[in-house]
């Protein structure tokens, strides 16, 4: 009988599922109800977890609970800390979500929002879910390895060499993109920029907080530093209001960057407890409080999505970036439906804290199933407002035709019609002296984000208050993204160096740590000053770029986990990791292939450097500006070569890998796999963790 | 209702040792409660010292995503 019950609870939530989805596919002419999204979001993500994933669990892993995990083999309470699976639920999530899963749905949303959603729900539930859990099974196998060792050992020598550079490569380009976002978020807004700025002096008062006054009190310094985030906020407004002070706080694009290179630099080479643990804290709090509040948000206003399901920019002539919807819209969403990062952290912290196998698959899949939720409410707040104002605020000024009058007129020729008195008004109610231009995904997203909050509380009166909250939460949690990373840069650098010269891998080496910290802040830096100055926005080529990367490292991790299931024997199902990284592949090379050679000069990196060439030897360019236009040609042919490098990485690492497999299917070398001998656990079935063991 | 009122505490007490764990409030107790600390083989760290050396290590390596 509850056999029964139970399937018919799962026929519901699935036929609901599918009526959902029908509704957001087929659904025309009418505005739709955001609900619509969330229902055929959950009722997805929830069938996703009852059959795929426990189907992977079972038949393709088969976890095993009687066997004992590293936290359980190696506690210590330092790495290997046995941790309670919903404590490390929220830890592994927080670790994962960064702001790729808001800022790509919000690009993506120039094509329309149906196919980014469909691949934000898909592609999580066979692609970004999968990889997360097998890698973080195959980890917890290996002691805890990280996905560069486990290529290392499992693939070859070359694997691991490649997962490494991906990695610096990953991290260069990630730092420089979002380091973008958070420029375009804070131009021209004194509001916004005194409110992150400010976020410095409140985490250094934590450090020294932390660090003499209460070692270690984590909560009580965090309420203490939320408390004071949120007054400026407030106060921000204050700032914005007095002529001296916002032109102080109004700084152009330039300026931001140099100051974001130089807090990086600085966050790299301070101790880590002065600047960059507690600014982690404080995100980590903000970023969970805003996210659930958008949920709740969009639950309770239940908004209409104002943007059609499909826009005529699936050509490929969309304002935001260039490109056909495929491959670009994969490449664009990235971190909500597949991350390759993810697999760094589900190869690093977290197989180290697990108690069970049978966690991995809550831990693994249901985290990312979560990330995905994350981008499909970055979806709807992008979708629910007028496509006008979103194209506004999200094309560059050459795409437009600067601000005003000029733009309104271009973007409502595109059959999404604007008023110029209309951005005018918005930027006025949310506090900022324009919100034309603001490429990036930030200003929309909190634009999106206010107006579902000022829906539930406070009104058009709290609008500002709102859309500068949700700036500094996009921004603060994008800065330690950037902090962490550049100081993880740092020690690749260092590890790379000391390689060559033994002194520069000591962490403690004052000189070593200052010249590894200005190569990694110089390498991202430089890529960000290119997107500042580049006349199409920045994102156009720094985005995609990323997405290739990012992939690129997705693709290591699928052939890691392709490898080790043929090694362990079960072929049978080796097409859960096999479609997704063959799938991978193909979107990361059309888009590497068209980001290279496209004629089109909006598409292609040659063809711009071509066409700029071109204009030059025909004398159209003032001769005060051929030395800045010769740079952008450089900048251009430099994003090419990158791109090419990262191809011709996927390339050999494919090649490598069917070389491997070949040999293992026809037994010309021996299938050795690299697992932790088996130990029976220990702990009895019911134990959840050492803190929560003594109840 | 006193049935409930012990369910609420409890699950009350759950969640706060579950936002203390969760944002690293609890570590030290973690590590003085680890087999390795309490087998007295190595030196205990005071509280100060485990916190700095917590942290140089969990940011040496990704520990934020993108």
């Amino acid at each position: 009988m509850k056999r029964v019950l139970k399937l018919i609870v799962w026929l519901v939530v699935a036929l609901l599922g599918a009526a959902a989805f029908a509704k957001i596919a087929f659904e025309r002419g009418e505005p739709l109800n955001a609900t619509w999204f969330v229902v055929a979001a959950v009722c997805c993500y929830l069938v996703a977890y009852r059959l795929y994933s426990a189907f992977v669990a079972a038949k393709v892993l088969v976890l095993d609970d009687t066997r004992a995990t590293p936290a359980e083999r190696h506690d210590d309470g330092r790495d290997f800390v046995p941790t309670n699976k919903w404590v490390l639920f929220g830890h592994h999530f927080a670790a994962i979500a960064g702001p790729g899963p808001l800022v790509g749905p919000t690009l993506a949303a120039q094509f329309g929002y149906l196919p980014g959603t469909l691949w934000l729900i898909a592609g999580a539930a066979f692609a970004g879910c999968v990889q997360d859990f097998v890698i973080l099974f195959c980890s917890i196998r290996r002691d805890g390895k990280s996905l560069g060792q486990m290529a290392r050992e499992e693939v070859s020598e070359r694997g691991g060499f490649i997962a490494q550079l991906a990695v610096l490569a990953i991290i260069t380009i990630l730092l420089a993109v979002i380091g973008l976002v958070v420029v375009n978020a804070l131009k021209s807004s004194p509001w916004a920029t005194f409110t992150l700025a400010m976020t410095i002096p409140i985490a250094l008062l934590l450090g020294l907080y932390l660090r003499f006054v209460r070692p270690g009190r984590v909560l009580e310094a965090s309420i203490m530093g939320v408390a004071l985030v949120l007054f400026v906020v407030v106060a921000g407004q204050w700032v914005a209001d007095s002529p001296s002070w916002s032109r102080v706080f109004t700084l152009s694009g330039v300026a931001l960057a140099f100051a974001i290179i130089a807090y990086g630099f600085a966050a790299s080479a301070l101790p880590v407890w002065l600047l960059l643990a507690p600014r982690d804290y404080l995100s980590a709090f903000i970023k969970a409080g805003a996210i659930f509040s958008l949920a709740v948000g969009i639950l309770f206003v239940r908004p209409q999505i104002l943007m059609p399901p499909l826009t005529r920019f699936v050509d490929g002539t969309g304002p935001v970036f260039a490109g056909k919807i495929f491959p670009f819209c994969f490449i664009t969403i990235a971190c909500g439906a597949i991350s390759g990062f993810h697999s760094l952290i589900s190869s690093g912290t977290t197989p180290k804290m697990i108690l069970r196998e049978s966690h991995a698959r809550f831990i693994g899949y249901g985290a990312m199933l979560l990330e995905s939720f994350v981008g499909v409410m970055a979806m709807v707040a992008a979708c629910a407002m007028p496509p006008g104002v979103y194209f506004a605020i999200n094309s560059p000024p050459s795409i437009v035709g600067g601000a005003g009058e000029a733009a309104a007129s271009t973007i409502s020729s595109w059959g999404h019609s604007l008023q110029a008195q209309t951005m005018t008004d918005l930027a006025h109610k949310v506090g900022e002296i324009t919100l034309w231009n603001r490429a990036g995904g930030a200003p929309s997203l909190a634009v999106g984000m206010a107006q579902i909050f000022s829906s539930t509380i406070g009104g058009d009166r709290l609008l500002s208050i709102w859309y500068h909250f949700a700036i500094m939460f996009e921004a603060l949690f994008i800065l330690t993204v950037l902090d962490a990373g550049t100081r993880v840069g740092r020690f690749m650098v260092q590890d790379l160096g000391g390689r060559v010269w033994k002194p520069f891998a000591r962490t403690s080496w004052m000189p070593g740590v200052l010249i590894s910290s200005a190569i990694i802040v110089a390498l991202w830096g430089y890529f960000l000053y290119q997107g500042v100055v580049d006349p199409l926005g920045g994102i156009n080529s720094l985005w995609p770029l990323f997405g290739i990367s990012n992939q690129l490292l997705a693709a290591v991790a699928l052939v890691v986990a392709t490898t080790i299931l043929m090694k362990m024997g079960r072929m049978r199902w080796i097409w859960v990791t096999l479609v997704p990284m063959v799938w991978i592949v193909v979107i990361t090379m059309t888009a590497s292939y068209q980001k290279i050679f496209d004629t089109n000069p909006r598409i292609g990196f040659l063809a711009t450097a071509n066409a700029m060439v071109a204009q030059i030897a025909a004398g159209k360019i003032p001769a005060d500006r051929v030395a800045e236009i010769q740079r952008l040609i450089f900048n251009q042919r430099l994003d090419a070569a990158v791109t090419g490098i990262l191809a011709i990485m996927i390339l050999v690492l494919i090649v490598e890998a069917l070389v491997h497999w070949y040999a293992i299917l026809t037994q010309r070398k021996e299938s050795v796999l690299h697992e932790s001998p088996y130990v029976a656990t220990q702990w009895a079935p019911d134990y959840s963790g050492a803190a929560h063991g003594d109840d | 209702m006193r049935r409930a009122s012990k369910t609420a505490a409890r699950l009350l007490r759950h969640f706060w040792r579950g936002l203390r764990e969760w944002c690293g409030d609890a570590a030290y107790e973690s590590y003085l409660r680890s087999p390795q600390t309490r087998s007295g083989a190595c030196r205990t760290l005071t509280r100060k010292e485990f916190y700095v050396e917590q942290l140089n290590r969990r940011y040496s390596r990704p520990n934020r995503c993108c």
